[in-house]
């Protein structure tokens, strides 16, 4: 009986080891086959990191570096695993002072209203990495040299857009727009008309003397009639008071040029 | 039955029409207001308003004024003060 109980004994021993010791070798397999791309993957983990603390003088990273670490820790537990699991092989690290691209970065903290869009492309750039395998690592670098070029394309039409938006002037589409507006009644409508010819005639009188430059007398009709205009204007049709506000200077040129105006 | 029905007929015609016309009514004191104001009049408050004919009206105001607003031959908006 005894003998048995040992057999026996000996017997769940050898097969729990057996198990424990297939476990471990498939965990280590996993681990070397984690491993194994990592150290390309380290290259790029190890990099953010570095890349992020240089950078973070400027103000611009903190909530950058945050944003990367918080998306990373959400997004995938695993690959930070990877990445400790890598971390023992910091004679990989080697790599990552190769890794100065990153801190090509900085240019888009030069531009602080692409800052969400860099800081964006950096965020995945950096999540990326981390979910693929270690041959993303070129696309990571290029995706993080890329956003570096692509914040100044971004930002240089956005200034442009604003300015050209103000003085353009679309003299048919402002009098439809005054024409139609309800925020004028009828009777003021025609009463507003009656002076905006008053005005026109006032500097076709102008034209046909002498004397070409406009006076002082009439800049300031002008400025009071936008001004009642804009009075009218400003609490029933908001848009259409922008409008003829920001046109104002472009709307007086022409009336100051006996050329412009004759085209009118 | 009949004269309930037709009482809240009349009453639910009476309010529906009456909020337009009150809001026509507002809409047309407000325009007079603004042109007697072009004009360089005053007119604190418009308390009446009487139509003469097309484009042509007479209004009361709170201090007093009263004005006579018409479109004349040459389509000209005329404040008069009265």
């Amino acid at each position: 009986m005894h003998r048995l109980a040992i057999a026996g004994f000996l017997l769940v021993l050898s097969v729990s080891g057996c198990a424990w010791m297939k476990g471990t070798a498939t965990s280590e397999g996993r681990r070397d086959a984690q491993v194994v791309p990592v150290p390309p993957n380290a290259a790029p983990q190890t990099t953010p990191p570095p890349a992020s603390t240089p950078a973070t003088p400027t103000s611009t990273l903190p909530a950058e570096a945050g944003s990367s670490t918080d998306n990373g820790s959400e997004r995938s537990s695993t690959p930070a695993r990877a990445s400790d699991a890598a971390q023992p092989p910091p004679p990989a690290t080697p790599p990552p002072p190769t890794t100065p691209p990153p801190p090509a970065t900085p240019p888009p903290p030069v531009d602080p209203a692409n800052r969400s869009s860099s800081a964006k492309a950096r965020s995945t750039g950096d999540t990326r990495p981390a979910k693929v395998a270690g041959a993303a690592a070129a696309q990571t670098l290029q995706s993080v040299s890329s956003p570096a070029p692509l914040p100044p394309s971004s930002s240089a039409p956005a200034p442009s857009s604003t300015p050209n938006a103000s003085p353009t002037l679309n003299l048919a589409d402002l009098e439809q727009r005054l024409r139609e507006t309800r925020a004028i009644g009828v009777f003021t409508k025609l009463s507003l008309k009656n002076q905006v010819d008053d005005l026109l005639n006032a500097f076709r009188e102008l034209y046909r003397g002498p004397d070409k430059h406009p006076s002082a007398e009439l800049r300031q009709r002008y400025d009071l009639l936008l001004l009642k205009v804009l009075t009218l204007l400003q609490d029933g049709d908001p848009p259409l008071a922008a409008a003829i506000s920001s046109s104002r200077e472009a709307i007086w040129s022409i009336l100051a040029d006996p050329d412009k105006f004759a085209k009118i | 039955m009949a004269p309930r029905i037709s009482a809240l007929t009349l009453t639910v015609v009476t309010l529906l029409g009456g909020v337009p016309l009150a809001a026509a009514d507002d809409a047309l004191g407000k325009d007079l207001k603004a042109t007697i104001a072009l004009q360089g009049m005053t007119c604190d408050q418009l308390v009446e308003s009487k139509r003469n004919a097309d484009s042509d009206y007479t209004a009361s105001c709170k201090d007093g004024n009263r004005y006579h607003i018409y479109v004349n031959a040459q389509g000209r908006v005329i404040v008069q003060k009265l």
